[in-house]
């Protein structure tokens, strides 16, 4: 088939597709799936007895703001990248809250450091927070990738780090609303790292997350 | 240097118009799009592909470009530029292949005499004929082989190979044509 043929097959059997949403639109109808089920988790658990001691910690509203933007920052660019042609400097907007999240997870030890040393450190052995956090963060992985693979992923590592990413930070922030006893050290290794280690994993599969059957070799 | 940009910006903004009435279904417009761009995707693809030193068929990269173009259609945003949106895919597809090339290039030897025993006439019983082209089959590319086992082994339609396949119908037709002058050049004259 030589390509005069092959453009009259395409226009030829042409049907009117649905276009897709813009990245802004579709993290709205991310959202709009994806607060009420945390809220859902939230209510099952109840709020953390501590909330209002906790809410009035400079230290806990920062690290689970700069967590939620995070997510949020996090689920736009994946869904930008997603589109053909999107600018890379958009990848970079989650860059500054994540970078903000892990200095105060690190503040945060440092201060718990000069407290008391490395007595809490043990803390990481005793609570686990992975299950937890992935539990969270499942059902809004599962939808920012049924939104993501509506689109065109021509770097699926890369959208599919940015979507475990998102959903890890927004599940770490909506954990923290009925999980208590978290020390700085968990903090820092269990809600940061394992959001790292959750995008890392995700990139690694990222090709076979985010298949579409034009992103493939077609022949 | 202005005129080049101006020209740009024109080609861009009347391929984007195209693009948004063939994603309300306007074949017309479709046709003259595809037409314009297929030697725009011709000159990106050699470009890249002289700039890495590689050898490919350029028409079956502009082919496979056109043919992603078309799977990514409702991706185009017309409120947005449609150039980088198509050079993107240009990019994508033309690394995609070379990927794909480097891949397959330690597995592959070229033979430049066909052995004796495949012209003489015992050699060419039908046992062996099924045999040598199931092997030949084996080595297709995975799209290639697809097509054919889909198309001419379990002797699926197109509409039904598409069905299992998630490639469209052009797709398989381009595959299945490619299979066949892969096969050709494998089993011989």
């Amino acid at each position: 088939m030589n390509t005069d043929q092959l453009i009259q097959e395409l226009s030829g059997s042409l049907a009117p597709v649905k276009r897709l949403a813009s990245p802004g639109r579709r993290l709205g109808q991310w959202l709009a799936v994806s607060v009420p089920v945390l809220a859902a988790i939230t209510a099952f658990f109840g709020f953390r007895p501590d909330l209002a001691q906790c809410l009035a910690d400079n230290r806990f509203v920062i690290q689970n703001l700069t967590a939620l933007v995070t997510g949020l920052t996090a689920a736009w660019a994946a869904l930008a990248s997603s589109v053909p042609g999107f600018k890379s400097r958009q990848l970079l907007v989650p860059l500054a809250p994540a970078t903000l999240w892990l200095a105060s997870a690190g503040e945060g030890c440092w201060a718990e450091w000069q407290a008391s040393g490395w007595s809490n450190l043990e803390s990481i052995l005793h609570q686990k927070c992975l299950p937890e956090i992935v539990g969270s963060g499942l059902v809004p992985a599962l939808v920012l990738m049924v939104l993501l693979r509506r689109g065109l992923a021509l770097n699926p590592s890369l959208t599919a780090g940015l979507a475990a990413l998102a959903a890890a930070a927004t599940g770490s922030a909506a954990l923290s609303l009925f999980h208590d006893g978290d020390t700085a050290w968990v903090t820092l290794t269990w809600h940061v790292g394992s959001a790292a280690g959750l995008s890392a994993l995700a990139s690694v599969f990222g090709s076979r997350l985010l298949t579409h059957p034009a992103s493939s070799r077609p022949i | 240097m202005i005129s080049d940009r101006a020209k740009h910006l024109e080609d861009s903004s009347r391929w984007g118009a195209w693009m948004q009435a063939a994603q309300d279904g306007d074949q017309t417009a479709y046709g003259r799009l595809l037409a314009e761009l297929a030697p725009v995707a011709r000159r990106m693809a050699a470009r890249q592909l002289a700039a890495s030193g590689v050898a490919e068929d350029v028409e079956d990269v502009v082919q496979e470009i056109l043919l992603t173009l078309h799977g990514a259609r409702h991706t185009y945003d017309p409120t947005r530029p449609f150039l980088p949106w198509f050079a993107a895919i240009v990019d994508h597809r033309v690394k995609d292949g070379l990927r794909h090339r480097r891949r397959h290039q330690g597995r592959e030897t070229d033979i430049e005499q066909v052995p004796e025993t495949f012209l003489s006439q015992a050699a060419n019983t039908s046992a062996t004929d099924r045999m040598d082209l199931g092997k030949a089959v084996a080595k297709l590319p995975a799209g290639q082989r697809q097509a054919v086992e889909l198309l001419k082994i379990k002797e699926m339609s197109l509409t039904e190979a598409s069905a299992v396949s998630g490639q469209s119908v052009p797709a398989l037709k381009v595959a299945m044509h490619r299979a066949l002058k892969t096969l050709k050049g494998l089993l011989g004259p």
